[in-house]
């Protein structure tokens, strides 16, 4: 018994392997909060260290993580709406429509906010 | 044809897997082949089956990692020549296939799985009327033949062994979306902790699999919604 059963999809439907991935992304953004918050303490050392930390991570050479940090945020969030409506009762014979639709909009979010950071990140202003 | 019964066995103290060819018959079920194999290849496997046909629940076992009835499942319906046959997740192993079901009972028995009525005499006793809709407002969840498979898939069962899952949740349903019942305060009560319904994270791989169609997931959410009015009809009265 340990948290590696989260993670157990062999022969599990949609469903399940949305709630690993939830989990997985969910300890993502956890990661990513305490490096956000470190980097936001760094402004205690001095305003250029925390300059020196942006300058690094925000620069085309992190953007792929960017990008994969905002499918991992963007994904966490949507899914999460859905089991949030699916266990206040809302929509549970259309759980598997409302699984799909959490998919494609996670995607045309993805996309729509890759671009963004792209533009912000590259250069094109 | 034959195909091959690739089976994790546990003799107690080490878990190991061993194949056996087994030719099939066109119909033929997942539990003739392992009786097959009982009789046939090693007298020494262990499997629970008792009425092979549907009704018992005694015989779900783990099919290419997906929980079925051995006794409902045709082997070719599983569409391949290898099956990875393992026993059901998140139970105690006892022997090869057979698990122990003596917790998962405990929990059935918890959330008081029968009619709870103030008005009970037997001496006297008197018919409970009841319309075909009342009656099919709890039907499909009295369907469950206690088979474990939603357990055993449950992601929250699998990581809390007091949870009362899926199973024991929905017989709890099953009772008080019955009108003849009046026992609801005393379930509401065994089933809203957080090892009860609040313990539920919806990953819903249980109705994707019980083999009766019960929708557990339902049930469970359902009594949610129930539990947390009694709760905060509990905090205001």
């Amino acid at each position: 018994m340990s948290v590696a059963d989260w993670f157990r999809v062999r022969g599990r439907s949609l469903q399940s392997i949305s709630f690993s991935l939830h989990r997985l992304t969910g300890l993502v953004l956890f990661i990513y909060l305490l490096m956000h918050l470190s980097y936001l303490t760094s402004l205690k050392l001095g305003k250029e260290v925390y300059e020196s930390l942006i300058a690094t991570t925000v620069s085309p050479a992190f953007l792929p993580f960017d990008i994969l940090l905002l499918l991992a945020t963007i994904f966490h969030g949507v899914n999460g709406i859905r089991v949030v409506l699916n266990e206040f009762g809302i929509g549970y014979e259309a759980r598997k429509a409302m699984l799909y639709a959490a998919y494609l909009i996670t995607a045309i979010l993805w996309i729509i906010a890759s671009v963004a950071m792209y533009n912000f990140v590259v250069g094109v202003r | 044809m034959k195909v091959i019964f690739n089976i994790r066995r546990f003799d107690g103290e080490k878990d190991y897997w061993q194949s056996f060819a087994v030719p099939v018959f066109r119909g033929m079920t997942l539990l003739e082949g392992l009786f097959y194999i009982k009789e046939n290849l090693d007298g020494s496997l262990a499997f629970r089956a008792s009425c092979r046909m549907g009704v018992c629940g005694s015989c779900a076992v783990k099919v290419n990692g997906k929980p079925v009835l051995a006794c409902e499942t045709q082997i070719s319906s599983v569409n391949s020549s290898k099956l990875d046959i393992e026993p059901i997740d998140n139970f105690r192993v006892i022997k090869d296939l057979v698990t122990d079901f003596e917790g998962f009972f405990r929990k059935h028995e918890a959330v008081k799985p029968y009619l709870i009525r103030n008005d009970d005499n037997y001496e006297n006793p008197v018919e409970l009327i009841q319309t075909p809709k009342q009656m099919k407002s709890y039907y499909t969840f009295s369907l469950c033949i206690k088979c474990g498979a939603c357990y055993s898939v449950c992601p929250a069962a699998a990581t809390r062994s007091d949870y009362l899952g899926p199973a024991a949740i929905t017989a709890a349903w099953r009772f008080i979306a019955d009108s003849r019942d009046e026992g609801k305060e005393e379930r509401y009560e065994a089933v809203c902790g957080d090892n009860g319904v609040w313990r539920c994270h919806f990953a819903a791989e249980c109705s994707e699999v019980c083999p009766k169609k019960v929708e557990p997931a339902k049930a469970v959410q359902k009594m949610r919604i129930r539990t947390a009015l009694h709760a905060i009809k509990k905090v205001i009265l």
